[in-house]
């Protein structure tokens, strides 16, 4: 349990929560911004497993794609809200 | 006019503060003012993350004298060279998401101090093997990241290291084996029959290892550990 909740803040706190929300604030397509949010988070997950996919351990990839998908639409979110032009 | 804004509550006011466009700032005076302000949080929230990696932090809990101790016996606090590594050297990685995860992880830490989980060296004592069988499941999963921060098999002179360290590193490369695997207790006392419990994470992380864990594990591990020890003395 403590591992999955410091996975999700490490990718809260990471490229996942932080590039994620940026892109997803960059437009008003929903599924985009989602999108976006998850190629981030499979990005990232590459890259701390040297690019290697046999390296890669499945429940850290899976949560650094919800926390990139929620990311990502929240950054959406903010946009349609936020923006009036 | 129950709905007028000085009869709302102070959120809804925030709420809709937030969401009303600026017409008082520049769009460049909120890109500036935006961009200070991250960088004053961002560096501020590293900063003080990076004061939670220093030793006088990590052993200010009562609980962690014990550890404390044992670690200013070895070589990793006292050397010729005068290179330290410290509590965080070890136990905290240097990558953004893993370091992140392993500083949520550690509140438990502050909840086991509070519930006295070890308060006591019996209770200690009790915990010794636990503590450190999870210790090592991370080292052996994570192909002792921390250990490899300072060391490398890449940057190893074998001809200046005594020859049985010399051959042990090679086997280490040739059987595919990592820095814990023969260097259990180097900062700290192992537990009674420790190998046993490091055999099973072996054989649990490594299933194709079953049977032949004894080739991943240090054959002569005592040996090592006394080396390094009288070496800091």
């Amino acid at each position: 349990m403590l591992n999955i909740l410091g996975t999700i803040g490490g990718n809260v706190l990471s490229l996942p929560g932080i590039l994620g929300l940026a892109l997803g604030m960059m437009t008003r397509r929903l599924w985009l911004g989602a999108a976006l949010g998850a190629l981030v988070g499979l990005i990232e997950t590459m890259l701390f497993a040297g690019w290697q996919f046999a390296h890669v351990e499945m429940l850290e990839l899976l949560i650094a794609l919800v926390v990139g998908v929620c990311a990502g639409s929240l950054g959406c979110l903010i946009r349609l809200k936020g923006a009036t032009a | 006019m129950a709905d007028s804004p000085e009869n709302r509550g102070w959120i809804r006011r925030l709420w809709s503060w937030i969401w009303t466009p600026a017409v008082a700032f520049s769009s460049g005076f909120l890109i500036l003012a935006g961009f200070l302000a991250g960088i004053l949080f961002w560096g501020g929230f590293h900063w003080t993350m990076e004061l939670t990696n220093t030793e006088e932090f990590c052993v200010s809990c009562h609980t962690m004298e014990t550890n404390l101790g044992e670690y200013r016996e070895t070589i990793h606090y006292n050397n010729h060279s005068g290179v330290r590594a410290i509590c965080s050297d070890c136990h905290v990685p240097h990558e953004w998401n893993h370091k992140i995860k392993a500083k949520i992880m550690a509140v438990k830490d502050v909840y086991h101090e509070l519930a006295g989980t070890i308060s006591t060296p019996e209770k200690y004592e009790a915990h010794r093997l636990s503590m450190a069988a999870a210790v090592w499941k991370k080292m052996k999963a994570s192909d002792s990241r921390e250990c490899r921060n300072c060391h490398n098999f890449d940057y190893m002179d074998f001809t200046l290291q005594e020859t049985r360290a010399a051959s042990e590193h090679q086997r280490a490369i040739d059987n595919n084996m990592t820095c814990i695997d023969c260097h259990q207790g180097i900062a700290h006392s192992l537990p009674p029959n420790y190998l046993e419990t490091y055999q099973e994470i072996t054989e649990a992380l490594t299933p194709e290892t079953k049977g032949l864990a004894h080739h991943q594990i240090a054959e002569n591990g005592e040996a090592i550990r006394s080396f390094l020890i009288s070496d800091a003395d």
